[in-house]
């Protein structure tokens, strides 16, 4: 059995991951078309000092799919917050709108006030986007595959 | 009162006794609630739920609680037995006698991270986890993260920690960027400082620690007693320092009713940091 690869997919140990689609950091239009609701909040915290995109990990609504060590990862992001925002004024966030998966099964991630992700593989360390967070739960689960349990139910 | 060890002084004898203990809780289900319990009150600050355990100033008195309730628990069992701690500044490598086949166990295998050795293992039957974070259920360890290497907390990091005279700082939560209480707790500030301390170590080990289960690992207990024993030795160092907030923060302050300031009682326990300040009514540190 070797999990790191499948039917038409890169075989373990390409020198590299295979990007299948690049990420996309910015306003798509089906993003401005669908969750207008979700990004106001969003537009307001950019109004902070310093304003969004001043760092690398202020975060649009990402989007991913990608081969990384052998393993697909997916994500979204409905909603869009630079990571940091307020987070000295204690703003908390909601529940994320975030659906990320390792080879088709759900990794749970959850938020810091920062607005940093962590998930349920790697939960004393945080990143600022969905995709590192995936890629950082890969590396952390090795061959293992994640619980098909939700926790949500346990 | 009882004493709490450093797990390298202990005799054989006490090691089977506690690992015998510990055995015993899983058979019986009842480490399992632990496991649960633990997950239960991970609350992010990132929420708006009261967070008693972690991101916030009662992660200190919430885990001393905690684990007087598993001391509790072992001591059901026999009494003889009591948590030791881990001095991760000084047992700092795989070769450590805690990960020796008569304690822990060692480091898992490659690939799949399963723990192969010592009284854990899954092959020897006693061991088994619920399948929550992965698809299995082996304990797993993943030692100093070879994919982006981490290394255990040296003394001057710990030291830096026991020099901050302020127990915590607003927020209040994973942010606060002073205060011992975060300092040790180490959550990574953004532009300033990386993963520290308590988080490094969860970190280091990897695998089962370092994931959603963390008291999976019974390594988990001997962390935090380690955790708990430099909140004392901060107490010494400060003695005029007081656990904060001591009082309610104001109406108008997000943080007011997720944080537990010093009478507010902390679920599931209803006991409020207050009466946790002193342990030495309780058990000592030798």
């Amino acid at each position: 059995m070797n999990p790191t690869s499948g039917p038409g997919e890169e075989p373990a140990g390409a020198p590299r991951p295979v990007r299948r689609a690049v990420l996309r950091a910015v306003f798509t239009a089906a993003v401005l078309a669908g969750t207008g609701g979700a990004l106001a909040p969003v537009l307001l915290q950019g109004q902070g000092p310093g304003g969004p995109g001043q760092e690398r990990d202020a975060v649009g609504p990402e989007r991913f799919s990608e081969l990384y060590k052998g393993r697909e990862i997916r994500g979204t992001a409905t909603t869009v917050v630079p990571a940091g925002a307020q987070a000295h004024a204690g703003t908390s966030f909601a529940a994320p709108a975030a659906d990320v998966s390792v080879d088709g099964r759900t990794l749970h991630v959850m938020r810091r006030a920062d607005g940093s992700y962590l998930s349920t593989v790697t939960h004393y360390e945080s990143f600022p986007t969905l995709l590192e967070t995936a890629r950082a739960a890969v590396d952390e689960l090795g061959t293992a595959q994640l619980s098909a349990v939700s926790p949500h139910t346990i | 009162m009882h004493s709490r060890k450093n797990q390298r002084d202990l005799t054989r004898t006490e090691k089977k006794r506690l690992v015998d203990a510990i055995l015993e809780l899983k058979r019986s289900g009842r480490y399992d609630d632990f496991v649960t319990l633990h997950r239960q009150y991970y609350v992010t600050d990132g929420e708006s739920r009261p967070r008693p355990a972690h991101m916030t100033p009662s992660f200190f008195p919430w885990h001393r609680q905690y684990l007087l309730e598993f001391e509790k628990a072992l001591q059901s069992v026999d009494p003889r037995v009591s948590v030791p701690y881990w001095d991760w500044t000084r047992d700092n490598t795989a070769k450590s006698s805690l990960w020796a086949e008569d304690f822990l166990g060692g480091n898992g295998r490659p690939g799949d991270r399963q723990v192969m050795t010592g009284p854990f293992a899954y092959r020897r039957g006693g061991w088994r986890i619920r399948a929550e974070v992965t698809d299995d259920h082996f304990l797993r360890r993943n030692f100093g993260r070879p994919s982006a290497p981490v290394t255990l907390p040296g003394a001057a990091e710990v030291d830096r920690a026991l020099g901050d005279p302020v127990y915590d700082t607003a927020p209040w939560n994973s942010v606060s960027a002073t205060g011992f209480r975060n300092r040790i707790e180490g959550w990574g500030i953004r532009g300033g400082r990386g993963i520290a301390n308590h988080n490094k170590v969860h970190r280091w080990i990897g695998g089962s620690m370092a994931g959603a289960a963390s008291p999976d690992d019974p390594v988990f207990w001997l962390h935090h007693a380690f955790i708990d024993l430099l909140w004392s030795r901060w107490q010494k160092t400060h003695p005029r320092a007081r656990y904060l907030p001591a009082r309610a923060l104001p109406a108008d302050d997000p943080q007011r009713d997720r944080i537990f300031p010093l009478d507010r009682p902390m679920p599931p326990w209803d006991v409020a940091p207050s009466q946790l300040m002193d342990h030495t009514r309780l058990y000592r540190y030798v």
